[in-house]
């Protein structure tokens, strides 16, 4: 599963963040989004605009497609 | 004198620990990378320099204004290091402090954010986390300045102790020792720090290296690490096995500092957000902002204030000054400079500093409140489809106050050819100079719709930058790939001290301005106007300024204002728009803008006069912002096509609103 697949308000592990492009996985990394962190989806906006994400206490607002790079479980 | 250097997090409140220690009033906001370049102040003891730097997650900078700290890791001599640490995100936030204990510099901890971790649950035990890192702590609240002299004294006293070494597994040390190995001895740089950021992969600490030994050793190693790492059952990459010690050792030290008294419930950050990041609800309440933002500025309260002060100006005023050069005897010559030049100049841009400043005080609102970061949230999807991202929507805010912060704070973007679009793009974005420009004509032509015709302006500004970057992002700007990743801060209450002071701050420059440039411009115009061909004191129409703003005439008639008066005006605009106001003032010889206002209605039509604002809008940056635009990119080339295409777009949009308004049988 993949994180744009969550639904809003659901909890789950970050299992997999290899797929996505290096500079973006660097700053994710870097705000603390890596393998084994809880995530929650807070909102996501119309025609496919960017998602909103809850990670370790923090709000991180990303892409979606960058988004569907992310394996949740 | 020794130099403390200010690393920490970005958002975290570094800028205002900068302020409280040394009496500054630097820019502070609500949302990462308010500061974008070094500022240097002394502390308040005058013993030392602090010196400001942008925020970083890591010492590995992916942007332009991150680079900036990396660099003066590396290139600048500094006696401490004074971290500032986020104490409410503190598992990422420490990242950061191993990599600068790992540099080996005296190191001070400031804990800020005390009070929003304590209303999170969170207790920090502070002696144990100074043991497990052997530095000193300081629990600061640099907002309200609390802890700042314990940390002044902290920072007196602190010495180099032994320094602090993470230990990671055999492959990564074995590349450390190598890599060290290959430094020359008498790098100024601790070995194993800049051994630890090449494997990091930082270009920076190549560059810096490059300079004095070959890398390619060292490239080899790191490449042979990734590799042998790679190998590992769970298959990371380097850069996230060395983030996955630090990860560990810093859980571990939380799991003994850190006391949870309670489990949060629902904050009113979330609270709000589910209102204003609603999915429908979100652009709606922006443009609604937008609107009570302009209603105030120029219907509500900001009107009757100019009023006020424009009566003050060309009644007791100019009565007092007349008087007094009178008393003083001096002569007509004199006279006139003062009273038609000097005063009709600058006073006639200083009335609208009510309206300027409630402007900026919307602006810092929205700055200090944490909208900012959401705002980019929401316009992320609009600016996608038009090759730019939703971080560029942040220095076009700023740019509504003025251009030239806006310009400086697309160093926080990342990708290069989307910060150079925003930058080239920015000088569309209506300044607050241009707004005495809008007073005045809308004031004389559309006074039962100010508001609103001043909106469209704004509006129009937005939207022909926006179909320029699709135009420009899709020829000569192509984007190889976008990205787009913001962290949202929580709101926090604006103080209203921290309100006023950015308020100030920004309302300062233009009042600068007036006594600087608008008052050297009135001058010079006042000169040109008195002074012809055939001497001096010469009826207007016969100046240098007629000669002058004549030559332009016949170019700006298609476009509904061909009077020298108008060409003389823009030109001068040049050196800032503001000065348009002025030269109109003093061209037209009025005392107050109520009678100048009655006076452009045989010149202008409201056609023409909503034409002449679009082209005010949209040609050429002002001076100080072409500077700017110069010194962030870098290169003549692109500095003269920001005025180039602004000039070009000016004159079609005029022409297109004219000689439509024309045949739709406005007027
Ligand atoms: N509640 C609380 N807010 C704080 C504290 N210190 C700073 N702030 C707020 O945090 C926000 C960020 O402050 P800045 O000083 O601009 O942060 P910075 O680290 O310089 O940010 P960048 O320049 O973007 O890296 C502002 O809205 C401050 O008012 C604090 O101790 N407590
Ligand atoms: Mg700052």
């Amino acid at each position: 599963m993949v994180l744009t697949d969550l639904q809003p308000g659901k909890r789950a592990t970050i299992t997999n963040i290899s797929m996505m492009s290096d500079i973006l996985k660097q700053r994710l990394i870097d705000m603390g989004v890596h393998e084994g962190e809880e995530v929650c989806v807070k909102c996501t906006m119309p025609f496919g605009g960017p998602v909103m994400v809850e990670v370790a206490g923090q709000c991180i607002c990303l892409r979606r497609k960058e988004a569907a790079c992310i394996g949740v479980e | 004198m020794s130099q403390i250097a200010l690393f920490g997090n970005p958002n975290t409140g570094k800028t205002s620990l900068f302020n409280n220690l040394t009496g500054s009033y630097e820019y502070v906001g609500n949302w990462s990378g308010v500061t974008v370049e070094k500022k240097v102040g002394i502390l308040r003891s005058r013993d030392a320099y602090v010196v400001d730097l942008p925020g970083v997650y890591s010492l590995h900078p992916l942007s332009r204004d991150e680079g900036v700290a990396t660099d003066f890791l590396l290139t600048e001599s500094f006696s401490t290091i004074l971290n500032i640490v986020d104490a409410s995100q503190l598992k990422r936030n420490l990242h950061l402090t191993i990599q600068l204990l790992e540099f080996g510099k005296p190191l001070v901890i400031a804990l800020n954010m005390i009070d929003v971790a304590e209303r999170r649950g969170m207790k920090i035990d502070v002696k144990k986390l100074a043991d497990r890192f052997g530095v000193p702590v300081v629990p600061v609240v640099a907002r309200i300045g609390k802890g700042m002299d314990e940390l002044t004294e902290k920072l007196r006293s602190v010495e180099q102790t032994k320094p602090f070494t993470l230990t990671y597994d055999d492959v990564i040390e074995t590349a450390i020792a190598t890599i060290s190995s290959y430094l020359p001895d008498d790098i100024e740089r601790s070995k194993r720090w800049l051994a630890l950021q090449c494997l990091e992969g930082n270009e920076r600490v190549y560059e810096y290296l490059r300079a004095k030994i070959a890398l390619e050793p060292i490239l080899a190693i790191r490449k042979q690490t990734e590799e042998s790492i790679r190998q590992l059952p769970h298959g990371r990459s380097l850069r996230e096995r060395l983030h996955h010690f630090r990860e560990t050792f810093i859980e571990a030290v939380l799991e003994d500092v850190v006391v949870w008294t309670e489990k949060r419930s629902l904050t009113w950050t979330e609270k709000i957000d589910a209102i204003v990041t609603n999915k429908y609800l979100g652009m709606p309440i922006f443009l609604f902002f937008m609107y009570v933002m302009f209603m105030l500025t120029f219907d509500w309260l900001g009107s009757p204030l100019a009023d006020l002060l424009d009566q003050f100006f060309s009644g007791p005023l100019t009565d007092t000054l007349s008087r007094l050069l009178t008393a003083m005897g001096a002569s007509g010559f004199l006279q006139e400079l003062v009273l038609n030049g000097i005063v009709s100049g600058v006073g006639g841009v200083l009335v609208f500093v009510p309206q300027i400043f409630i402007l900026f005080f919307f602006i810092s609102l929205l700055e200090d409140s944490g909208y900012m970061a959401r705002v980019a949230m929401v316009m992320d999807r609009l600016m996608e489809a038009i090759g730019l991202n939703g971080k560029s929507f942040i220095p076009m805010i700023i740019g509504f106050g003025c251009n030239v912060p806006g310009v400086m704070a697309a160093r926080t973007i990342e990708q290069p050819r989307e910060r150079l679009l925003t930058i080239l793009l920015l000088p569309l974005m209506s300044c607050s100079a241009r707004l005495p420009v809008y007073a005045l004509f809308v004031g004389a032509f559309f006074k039962a719709h100010q508001a609103a015709v001043v909106f469209s302006l704004y509006v129009l500004g937005i939207v022909v930058a926006l179909l320029l970057a699709k135009l420009f992002s899709s020829t000569i700007l192509k984007n190889e790939h976008s990205m787009f990743v913001i962290e949202l801060p929580p709101y926090r209450m604006p103080q209203a001290l921290t309100l006023w002071r950015s308020t100030w701050d920004k309302g300062k420059g233009f009042v600068r301005k007036a006594g600087t440039f608008i008052f050297g411009g009135s001058v010079a115009i006042w000169l040109l106007s008195y002074a012809g061909p055939k001497g001096l004191h010469v009826s207007m129409d016969d100046s240098f300024l007629a000669a002058i703003g004549g030559v332009l005439a016949p170019i700006l008639a298609p476009l509904g204002f061909g009077t020298w008066q108008a060409g003389a005006a823009l030109l001068t605009g040049f050196l800032a728009k503001e000065v348009v106001v002025s030269t109109m003032n003093i061209i037209y010889h009025v005392k107050d803008t109520d009678t100048l206002q009655g006076l452009m209605a045989h010149y202008f039509t409201p056609l023409s006069a909503f034409s002449f604002m679009a082209f005010v809008l949209l040609y050429v940056p002002c001076l100080a912002t072409v500077a700017t635009i110069r010194k962030e990119t870098g290169s003549t080339k692109w500095t003269l096509f920001a005025i180039g295409y602004a000039l070009a777009i000016a004159y079609i949009i005029s022409f297109l609103i004219y000689e439509g308004g024309k045949w739709l049988g406005l007027s």
